[in-house]
């Protein structure tokens, strides 16, 4: 019998090697079904509470709130055709009322009525729980129309509905946390961590709509993997693209990346302790850190530097001079520190998570430039649950924070920038912003856009001086998608984590 | 002791490296340089820089620092800990012993990195917390090693003199019985700092370890795996240096249990060489005729050879006895001639011819063929010459089955002719249910199976009770008159000789000192040996007393005469090592022999 | 059979221990997971919603009350429920434990697979260049970490070579070329260390069995050393290599940990680590004790098959 010898076994062995497994087949994308490639597993879909963008992007497919966007960013009607200011003051919202439920029934005022209700109630947890509370009464003189009286003035109101935590729903429906919705998709199948099957749902009232029948969102927690899954057709979307692979996304002829600079990392403070309570001291953290750093190498260069407050370029609040206000000034840092009573810096502490590694390096990179200027700040990792914990007790002294605002008006920025608000970990703690804070107020109840842009601009110039938080790099929120699909656009700004809605929109050719 | 210089000088290394790294002039290893980030190299920077634009052979020596600080503080905390709890768990028993065994298996009831994960994860990550977590882990091997040693030593009897004399527990504990347990635990200490250097560079790698800037191993490959396309080699240093490192480690912990814990120096390996071509004709027609066999093993100490220069012969239908004391290497010569030698030993001279064939130098298959068949032989220990997870039949008929189709039922037919009783159902037992004899019984049924011409039968009733001896003896005396096989029998008791022995082969020291027929041997013994061994025993049950002195040991003959050193006739002839002379059909070695065998 | 029982019974009352350790250290450490799932995504949750989630999720009641609830529901098999998505920690298990089972078992299979060959073989040829090469080899796998294994295996076999994706999982209902295709690179690093082990055993096993006397016994009948060797030798040597199996497969149950990281394997240990991340209490404890008991059944599985192996035990 022959037995094989030494050679012939390297041999066969080499060959191997050279030669390939069956590459899985590469799945064109088909008419029909868009495969997608979701970054989390949404814990659950209840419309009104916040659970992450993954959640969001689905709860507004299955959804519709009252506004939307359009493919500009610009303010849209979905369930609303119109919205004005009345003569009272009140915000008056026309509604579309062709609309119909997943169940068939119409979509009436009565439901909006129902809505608000169910977000603003005593016992409920959803997001925009502060928000609708500021709702005096509501109104439904006809099915069509609905008039909200506010509490006091405020501007923004139409911004709210545009919220992926506020879809409407059927005031009819019997489990409160899964009500009816009326959005252009219903679910059809899931496997639990693994995968979502949208269809198209049978009573969508806009015609030719959803582009796409069958939506499939599969999971991929692991970003390189949801790159590597695009790259090998697996999906034919993905959200979230890492920032290491968007160079290779753009070398691929087959794929099309579209990135917008919405989320920021900026820095927080515990005003309670000194010498944090010194808005001198505040600000020179905020001349010490090297931006373009962050940028390299938290995000591989997809972002921009922030040196001023969170304001979108391009919007128009936004203002050359003042988005360098906090520009890379290491001896100006040191000349706040000296006037403080610092020349030669102290020691702190920095908290940061180590669970995302954007935060860990921007927290690193923090780091170096603080000692650069003699502030020693002892880097705090700890996980992301301490990191919330921490930050909301206000036992920290600098931390590190992500956020993306709810939208690209200023009064977005309320959330990170007005420290009277309950402790979050969001906000700094305890930090005195006085001006600020009443420049802010003063915006949201101005409704001439000329004014509203100079108190805004006021308002930098205070968050400048009185540093509320410091704001570190954009970071980019990428989509990437095989380059033969239509119809999808990543909203500018902070809406970047809303264009999910525009995947109603989206399919081949 | 060898196997322990390259590891440990590896390690020690490794770890000099890491003690002097503020000394050694490295480039700081948490300065950022984000404008040169991920470049392979770079004048003054020769592993390149990482992600932040941090030097990578720097980072990766502070690395060294900071993953064996943690490993060698959470082992020492572990072993002070450990052997402390269970010192005093094995001296005190109680309550002690109770948490400190229990407590262990609590430890020790969901795996290691789980555990260091949950705890890292809560109290979050850092020098201290990694150090507290990792001296729990380690805490049971400790606790255990310690409480097992207590244990043994407690019975000894100089612990109990100790404690008659009153001396206080903590002496005890401190003075006696740690000394005896410091060799298994710093083998615990070596296996804890390895385990501690892979734990925690996995705890790293998931973000849990020491926090950065302090550089990692396991960290600097968890942020390397970001930029695994852009920078290949960023991720190979780290990766290539902790393996290295516990790899040097892993063989310092496995040679530290050898050294402290010897089971002799493994004997040196040689394949059997081929022997030398025999010199000598095959003699007159014997059964088996076996010239000059000379055997050998090399030890470290040198060539030995437990057989030298044996000659003698089987007749079919007779037996040949070769008796001598323990160690004269007549099992070695039985062995040598079945071709069965322990892989340390060889065959270095002399012949062995039978059936027309040198089986010494004849091939395996050619031997293979005779073992068992027409050779065939019987071992010293019967219960470990059976295959403990066999059972009987099949281990018979297994015998039968080498060398032809066993018919349904021989091996019953067999063990009944060996005298067992009850044979079927014995034929089902495994070998420890039978007894001693019934045993060698079944040894003898499988060497007969197939009609062997030739039996070899080593100390066949050494290990048995007299009343069986005999009924084994009787047995062997009827298969060979029936079977008309000649028969080696090796021995060292006379009795035996005298009751089944046609010819004797007396042998001393690896050589055979006297041959001829019993009878002849036994009335007139020529060599001073033999006489000796026959004055000396009264009934051939046991070694032979009487005779001063003791046997040389293999690696220290006499030179000359072997037996001289012992010998009541000794002269300074004897230092002249006598040949072996044949005279009237006897041999003999001895070179005054004449003189006082009147 | 009284040994067994009180086997059982001590695992119980391990498990009992751990588990109410795990409870415990849970609830004393910073974090709180209403205020986690509200924060997803950086978000500022209004803190009166925090307040109202907590109180719906039960996690104002009294730490003692709570503990309560928690072992009445032990005792009646439930494990309760998620705290971030209301899915029953029970099914959550059953749907990821036959995965990480799935790994350990193949990581187990090629363990075998490669080192019993090669133990043997060495064993055989020992001293020879085989012998040394293999120990090496042996040597240099268990010292390699798991995570740095699993790491160059995706840049080796997922990047430069492009034979397989860098990871995931495809169910075996839905592919199971694909399935084993996925699971070969885990499978491998899981079992890399075992190999090792495996191989050290069987050499040293056989070195000792084929000194043995029966195998002595054996060559005098005359087998063939193919024979010898396989029904007198390796049968002989397979017991203390199945005790040592079954020590370290439950030791395997940790490194799934690191494997399934890295190669994203949605086995037990990625909910166990987000739901300690998220302090997803019910999760977190159901997760462990299951780990617990399963890692105590491993022990009890080989202990009986040790004594299968060796009948001498059995008759005794």
């Amino acid at each position: 019998m022959h037995t094989p010898t030494r050679r012939t076994v390297l041999a066969s062995l080499a060959g191997l090697a050279s030669l390939r497994l069956a590459e899985p087949a590469v799945a064109a994308p088909q008419p029909g079904l868009l495969r997608y490639g979701l970054a989390a597993w949404p814990p659950n879909l209840r419309p009104w509470v916040s659970t992450g963008a993954a959640a969001g992007t689905v709860k507004m497919l299955l959804h519709r709130r009252l506004l939307g966007f359009d493919d500009k960013g610009e303010l849209r009607g979905e369930l609303a055709r119109e919205w004005k200011l009345d003569a009272d003051g009140a915000w008056v919202f026309t509604l579309n009322t062709d609309a119909l439920f997943h169940n068939g029934e119409a979509f009436t005022s009565a439901d909006v009525k129902w809505t608000i209700e169910q977000v603003a109630a005593e016992r409920s947890t959803a997001y925009y729980r502060a928000q609708m509370q500021q709702i005096d009464r509501i109104e439904t003189p006809d099915a069509a129309t609905v008039r909200l009286v506010m509490k006091e003035p405020l501007a923004t109101v139409p911004q709210w509905f545009t919220n992926y935590n506020m879809a409407i729903a059927w005031h009819g429906s019997p489990d409160v946390n899964d009500p009816v919705g009326c959005g252009p998709y219903a679910i059809a199948a899931q496997e639990r961590g693994t995968f979502l099957e949208l269809r198209a749902a049978p009573h969508y009232w806009r015609p030719g709509l959803p582009k796409t029948r069958t939506l499939r969102m599969v999971i991929y927690a692991d970003e390189n993997l949801r790159l590597a899954a695009l790259q090998s057709g697996d999906v034919d979307m993905i959200e979230y693209v890492p920032w290491s692979g968007m160079a290779a996304v753009e070398a691929d002829p087959n794929l099309r990346l579209l990135t917008q600079n919405g989320p920021f990392m900026d820095l927080l403070f515990n005003g309670t302790r000194p010498p944090f309570n010194d808005p001198r001291v505040r600000r020179a953290c905020a001349h010490a850190v090297k931006r373009e750093d962050i940028v390299r190498v938290a995000f591989f260069g997809r972002g921009a530097p922030l040196e001023g407050v969170p304001i979108v370029e391009g919007t128009p609040w936004w203002d050359a001079e003042l988005s360098k206000g906090w520009n890379y000034d290491p001896d100006r840092a040191r000349a706040l520190l000296a006037e403080a009573g610092f020349p030669n810096g102290f020691s702190t502490t920095l908290l940061s998570t180590s669970q995302f590694g954007m935060h860990q390096s921007t927290a690193e990179i923090v780091q170096q430039y603080l000692a650069a200027v003699g502030i020693q700040a002892e880097l705090k990792l700890t996980d992301w649950s301490t990191r919330v914990s921490l930050g909301i007790r206000g036992q920290y002294d600098i931390a590190v924070h992500g956020v993306s605002a709810d939208f690209n008006d200023p009064d977005g920025l309320t959330v990170v920038l007005d420290t009277s608000l309950s402790a979050a970990h969001g906000r700094s703690f305890g930090v005195q912003a006085p001006r600020t804070v009443a420049l802010l107020a003063k915006g949201r109840a101005e409704f001439d856009q000329a004014k509203r842009v100079e108190i805004y601009k006021d308002m930098q110039r205070a968050a400048l001086e009185e540093v509320p938080m410091v704001g570190l790099a954009w970071r980019a929120q990428g989509y990437a998608m095989q380059a033969s699909l239509q119809g999808f656009a990543n909203l500018p700004g902070a809406l970047s984590t809303s264009s999910g809605a525009l995947l109603e929109f989206t399919g081949l050719g | 002791m060898r196997r322990l210089v390259w590891p440990g000088l590896v390690v020690a290394v490794i770890v000099l490296v890491a003690v002097l790294a503020p000394l050694l002039p490295l480039p700081d290893p948490v300065v950022q340089d984000v404008a040169h980030r991920l470049a392979p190299w770079l004048p003054g920077s020769f592993l390149g820089r990482d992600e932040f634009g941090r030097d990578v052979l720097s980072r990766l020596i502070w690395g060294a620092r900071s993953s064996l600080a943690v490993a060698f503080a959470a082992s020492f905390v572990a072993a002070v800990a450990g052997t402390a709890l269970g010192l005093f768990g094995g001296w005190f028993r109680g309550v002690a012993e109770f948490l400190a065994i229990r407590g262990a298996d609590v430890l020790l009831c969901f795996p290691p990195i789980l555990l260091a994960l949950l705890v890292v994860t809560l109290m979050g990550p850092g020098t201290g917390t990694l150090i507290f977590v990792l001296s729990i882990l380690y805490l049971p091997g400790f606790i255990r090693v310690a409480y097992a040693e207590v244990l043994s030593a407690r019975a000894q009897d100089y612990v109990e003199a100790v404690r008659a004399l009153g001396a206080p527990t903590g002496r005890i504990l401190l003075r006696t019985l740690l000394p005896n347990i410091a060799g298994p635990v710093l083998v615990q200490v070596s296996l804890a700092v390895a385990a501690a250097v892979v734990l925690e560079s996995g705890l790293s790698f998931l973000g849990l370890g020491v926090v950065p800037p302090t550089p990692s191993w396991g960290q600097m490959i968890r942020g390397a795996r970001a930029t695994m396309e852009q920078a290949p080699t960023l991720l190979l240093w780290p990766c290539v240096t902790l393996t290295v490192t516990i790899l040097a480690m892993n063989l310092l912990c496995d040679a530290l249990r050898d050294a402290l814990d010897p089971r002799g120096a493994a004997p040196p390996r040689r394949l059997l060489d081929r022997v030398l071509p025999g010199l000598l004709p095959p003699p007159a027609p014997a059964l088996l005729a076996v010239q000059g066999l000379t055997v050998e093993i090399a030890t470290p100490g040198g060539i030995i050879r437990p057989v030298e220069d044996l000659t003698f012969s089987v007749t079919a239908g007779r037996t040949l006895a070769i008796v001598g004391e323990s160690g004269s290497g007549k099992s070695m010569a039985a062995l040598a001639v079945m071709g069965l030698l322990p892989p340390a030993a060889r065959v270095a001279a002399g012949s062995a011819w039978f059936d027309g064939i040198d089986l010494l130098r004849a091939p395996e298959p050619a031997l293979r063929r005779l073992r068992g068949g027409d050779m065939a032989m019987v071992f010293q220990d019967p219960m470990s010459s059976l295959n403990p997870v066999y059972r009987i039949a099949d281990q018979v008929t297994e015998a039968i089955a080498a060398h032809r189709s066993p018919r349904p039922d021989e091996a019953v037919a067999l063990l009944t002719r060996v005298g067992i009783a009850d044979p079927a159902r014995r034929a089902r037992a495994y070998p420890h249910e039978l007894s001693g004899g019934m045993r060698q019984r079944v040894m003898i049924a499988m060497a007969i199976a197939n009609r062997p011409r030739l039996l070899i039968a080593d100390e066949p009733t050494t290990a048995l009770d007299v009343t069986v001896q005999a009924a084994i003896l009787d047995l062997l005396a009827d298969l060979r008159r029936e079977g008309g096989m000649g028969m080696v029998l090796i021995t060292h008791s006379l009795g035996v000789v005298a009751e089944v022995g046609d010819e004797v082969a007396v042998m001393y020291a690896a050589q055979i000192v006297e041959r001829g027929p019993v009878g002849e041997v036994f009335a007139r013994p020529r060599h001073p040996y033999t006489r000796a061994l026959l004055a000396a025993v009264p009934d051939g049950e046991h070694e032979a007393e009487g005779i001063p002195g003791t046997v040389p040991r293999p690696d220290a003959w006499p030179p000359g005469c072997r037996f001289a050193p012992r010998c009541a006739h000794a002269r300074a002839i004897c230092a002249t090592p006598p040949v072996l002379e044949v005279v009237d059909g006897r041999d003999i070695r001895c070179l005054r022999w004449r003189e006082f065998s009147a | 059979m009284l040994w067994l029982l009180r086997r059982l019974g001590t695992s119980l009352l391990l498990m009992w221990v751990v588990a109410t350790i795990v409870f415990m250290a849970l609830h004393v450490v910073p974090g709180d997971p209403a205020e986690v799932l509200l924060s997803t995504g950086g978000t500022s949750p209004d803190a009166y919603a925090v307040a109202e989630l907590r109180t719906q999720l039960g996690l104002d009641l009294p730490l003692s009350v709570q503990y309560g609830r928690f072992l009445a529901g032990l005792t009646r098999g439930d494990l309760g429920v998620s705290l971030v998505d209301d899915y029953p920690v029970a099914q959550e298990i059953m749907l990821r434990l036959p995965r990480t089972l799935e790994l350990i078992l193949a990581g187990s299979l090629i363990a075998v697979a490669i080192g019993l060959p090669t133990g043997t073989l060495a064993a055989v040829r020992h001293g020879g260049g085989f012998d040394r090469g293999a120990g090496a080899v042996a040597a240099v796998l268990q010292s390699v970490p798991v995570f740095v294994l699993g790491t160059l295996l995706i840049l080796v076999f997922a990047q430069w070579l492009r034979w397989m994706p860098a990871g995931g999982f495809v169910p075996a209902s839905q592919g199971l070329g694909q399935h084993l295709l996925l699971l070969s690179l885990p499978a491998l690093a899981v079992g890399k260390g075992l190999a090792a082990v495996v191989y050290r055993m069987t050499r040293a096993s056989v070195l000792d069995a084929l000194s043995r006397d029966h195998v002595r016994t054996a060559r005098a009948k005359g087998l063939t050393p193919r024979r010898v060797l396989a029904r007198h030798v390796v049968r002989n040597a397979l017991s203390p290599v199945a005790t040592v199996l079954g020590l370290h497969m439950g030791a395997l149950l940790g490194g799934t940990v690191l494997v399934e990281y890295v190669f994203n394997w949605p086995g037990l240990s990625t909910p166990l680590l987000r739901a300690v991340e998220a302090r997803d209490y019910p999760m977190v404890v159901g997760i462990i004790l299951t780990v617990s008991a399963l890692f105590l059944l491993i022990n009890l599985a080989m202990d009986f098959l040790y004594a299968a192996l060796d009948p001498r035990i059995l008759r005794s």
